[in-house]
């Protein structure tokens, strides 16, 4: 069953005057029990994305989308209340930035504790209610792997290191159950042991708990081990979807496939000496975005038509973007 | 903590010695006779005096006995007075102290949660009339708008007295200096009647003070308050699903009211000289009523004491809401110093 529905999400930032499209028909849909990576390079969206599922855009650019829905209630009529409630326990979110995400005069503990939703709360008094937020937190904090609890969490968020205070927004996400987890880069600036114990939690509560998750990330390696099926996004448009295993064995799109190829780890008959493959040319900046398809002026098979926007097409369940397709024939 | 209490201690320290030595120098520069200037007087009632005055020492003794003189409460004789300028001023400070507190109070009172309004309505209809009402209050001089006020409401509307702290009826024995005060512990037969003519004299000074002031702490907390609201840590909180007031109260209030308080210390100046003008309009019995007289008079051993003790009192008010404001805000030390 799809929990998350996104078509065509178009986002509008007025910039002198002019409305420049961040997000190009988006399309993403998240399956029940799944875990789907969303991937692109930098400045290509992905965060924004994720902060228009999440509602913390700012009030001034324009969202439009032809379905954006939460197990079939429309996100973006819903009204503030219905929306808040869905946020506060199905969705969680984890921001890129941990130590903008986090309030820089409130304690650890102070943010901790209020994440804790009311409904897992026992004791009638507040001592009682007390002592139980502060076990639960304990207890998810331990999950998450703080070792020093009790010195950590009576600190401030600039004093304790990014990734401790990225561990703690993971914890304030998970602590609510929720449904669906919207990871965005999530173990940016840790190191390795850190990143693995992350991923194989979220691994673990996604086959335990029946948690979806929405994986924003570069990492390429990281998404193959764990994730189900992929998005991939290149300057706010959605090029192609589906299946991990599809898309590993055969990408369609062209971009798709210089993705796999700027990771070395990715090819494993990669000859020694052999040339690194890279597009030409650099991810555009918003001012001065191409018309049509957007990897136009970069792509090695563009021809005329590929200042027409392409439809999205689907081989078996698995979506696309593009006029000239690679390996169509072989699907 | 101590450091920065140390270290604000040093700053206040050494701002003083500065002013100190300004206000020595002032003497010199003044025409006529450096001490003559110094003192206001021939008749030398006391040892540093009597040391500074000596044919024998040089001008860094003079300088130290100077200080000494200073801390002794040895601040001279007016020139025109003849009085000891110290008793002069203690009587006087404090009325322009009470002038001051009741504007920042009505200023804060009305400012800061207008500021919060306008900053959670940022660049909606509210917002913007206070801010273009703002705009128009903070683009008032401050003398025509006090010559304004009297014009408008004592002469033509006879609504409230034009001048003074208190109608001569009444005789309120000197206690504290500041005239509320004075009337509450006083035992003067019509106490009541008193106290509301005292504050109706307030009105319209303080309201000439704190109409500026009000200007300026809007503008500043509107700022922080939107600032804050655009935040990532604000919209990570609304993501977590956290109610409104919880977020307003435990995130907003507080990172917005921050860096409000340094903003007020930075005030403080401009304050002080705007009390100092609506003083000599409203005849307020105040220090720079007296100061300016003074200037008027050339009485320069009461100009020198008078801005000695008024740049005094900003320094110290200034300094001491940057060192608290420094005390009490986790976040701003953050780039101070390299990690310990």
């Amino acid at each position: 069953m799809i929990i998350l529905d996104i078509k065509n999400l178009t986002l509008e930032i007025e910039s002198n005057g002019v409305l420049i499209k961040a997000l190009d028909k988006v399309s993403l849909t998240i399956q029940e029990n799944e875990i789907r990576a969303l991937v692109g390079e930098s400045g290509s969206g992905k965060s924004l994305i994720v902060r228009a599922i999440s509602g913390a855009l700012p009030p001034q650019w324009i969202v439009t989308a032809d379905r954006l829905t939460w197990r079939g209630q429309n996100l973006v009529k819903m009204t503030r209340a219905q929306r808040q409630a869905i946020m506060r326990r199905d969705i969680a979110v984890i921001f890129q930035d941990p130590m903008a995400a986090l309030d820089p005069s409130a304690k650890l503990k102070d943010q901790m504790l209020e994440s804790v939703p009311s409904e897992f709360i026992e004791g009638r008094y507040s001592w009682q209610r007390y002592a139980s937020r502060l076990s639960i937190s304990h207890k998810i904090l331990h999950k998450v792997g703080i070792q020093n609890i009790e010195a950590c969490i009576n600190k401030y968020p600039h004093e304790l290191s990014a990734d401790i205070c990225q561990k703690f927004m993971i914890a304030m996400a998970l602590v609510s159950q929720p449904t669906l987890l919207i990871a965005d880069d999530p173990t940016r600036g840790m190191e390795t042991n850190t990143k693995k114990q992350i991923l194989a939690l979220f691994t673990r509560l996604n086959k335990t708990r029946n948690l979806s998750i929405l994986f924003v990330s570069h990492d390429l390696l990281a998404i193959s081990a764990m994730a189900h099926s992929m998005t991939v996004l290149y300057c706010g448009q959605t090029v192609e979807s589906g299946k991990m295993k599809a898309m590993r064995r055969r990408p369609l799109h062209p971009y798709t496939k210089a993705l796999m190829d700027s990771a070395p780890s990715f090819s494993p008959d990669l000859k020694p000496k052999s040339m690194l493959v890279a597009l030409d040319g650099t991810i555009p900046t918003l001012q001065h975005l191409p018309i049509g398809c957007r990897l136009g002026p970069r792509c090695p098979r563009a021809a005329k038509e590929c200042v027409q926007m392409p439809i999205e097409r689907s081989i078996n369940q698995h979506t696309y973007r593009c006029h000239y397709p690679m390996h169509v024939e072989s699907v | 903590m101590i450091t920065t209490l140390i270290r604000y201690f040093n700053l206040t320290f050494l701002t003083l010695l500065i002013l100190v030595m300004l206000s020595f120098g002032l003497a010199y520069f003044f025409p006529g006779d450096p001490l003559t200037n110094l003192l206001g007087t021939d008749i030398l009632p006391s040892q540093p005096i009597l040391m500074l005055t000596s044919q024998q020492t040089n001008i860094f003794m003079q300088f130290w006995y100077y200080v000494q003189a200073l801390l002794a409460g040895e601040w001279g004789v007016s020139f025109a007075t003849g009085k000891p300028l110290y008793q002069d001023i203690m009587r006087l400070l404090p009325a322009t102290l009470e002038l001051s507190v009741y504007a920042v109070t009505v200023a804060l009172l009305f400012g800061i949660p207008l500021g919060f309004l306008a900053g959670m309505n940022y660049h909606k209809k509210i917002d913007n009339i206070f801010m273009s009402s703002s705009m128009i209050m903070y683009s008032f001089p401050v003398f025509w708008l006090a010559l304004l006020l009297i014009l408008l409401i004592s002469l033509q509307a006879q609504w409230l007295p034009m001048s003074g702290r208190l109608s001569l009826l009444f005789n309120v024995p000197h206690y504290s200096g500041f005239i509320l005060v004075d009337i509450l512990v006083s035992d003067i037969e019509n106490k009541r009647f008193a106290f509301n003519n005292a504050l109706q004299h307030l009105i319209l000074p303080t309201l000439s003070v704190a109409f500026i002031a009000f200007a300026v702490f809007l503008r500043t907390t509107r700022r922080a308050v939107a600032d804050v609201y655009q935040a990532q840590y604000i919209k990570s909180a609304q993501t977590r699903g956290l109610p409104a007031t919880t977020i307003f109260f435990r995130h907003v209030l507080r990172n917005a009211l921050l860096p409000v308080l340094p903003i007020l210390a930075v005030q403080i100046s401009t304050l002080v000289t705007n009390v100092m003008i609506v003083e000599t309009i409203f005849s307020w019995p105040g220090i720079g009523d007296w100061l300016i007289q003074a200037i008027y008079e050339r009485d320069y051993p009461a100009i020198r004491t008078g801005m000695l003790l008024v740049s005094v009192v900003v320094v110290i008010i200034t300094m001491s809401l940057e060192c608290i404001s420094q005390l009490i805000d986790p976040t701003r030390d953050r780039f101070a110093y390299a990690r310990r």
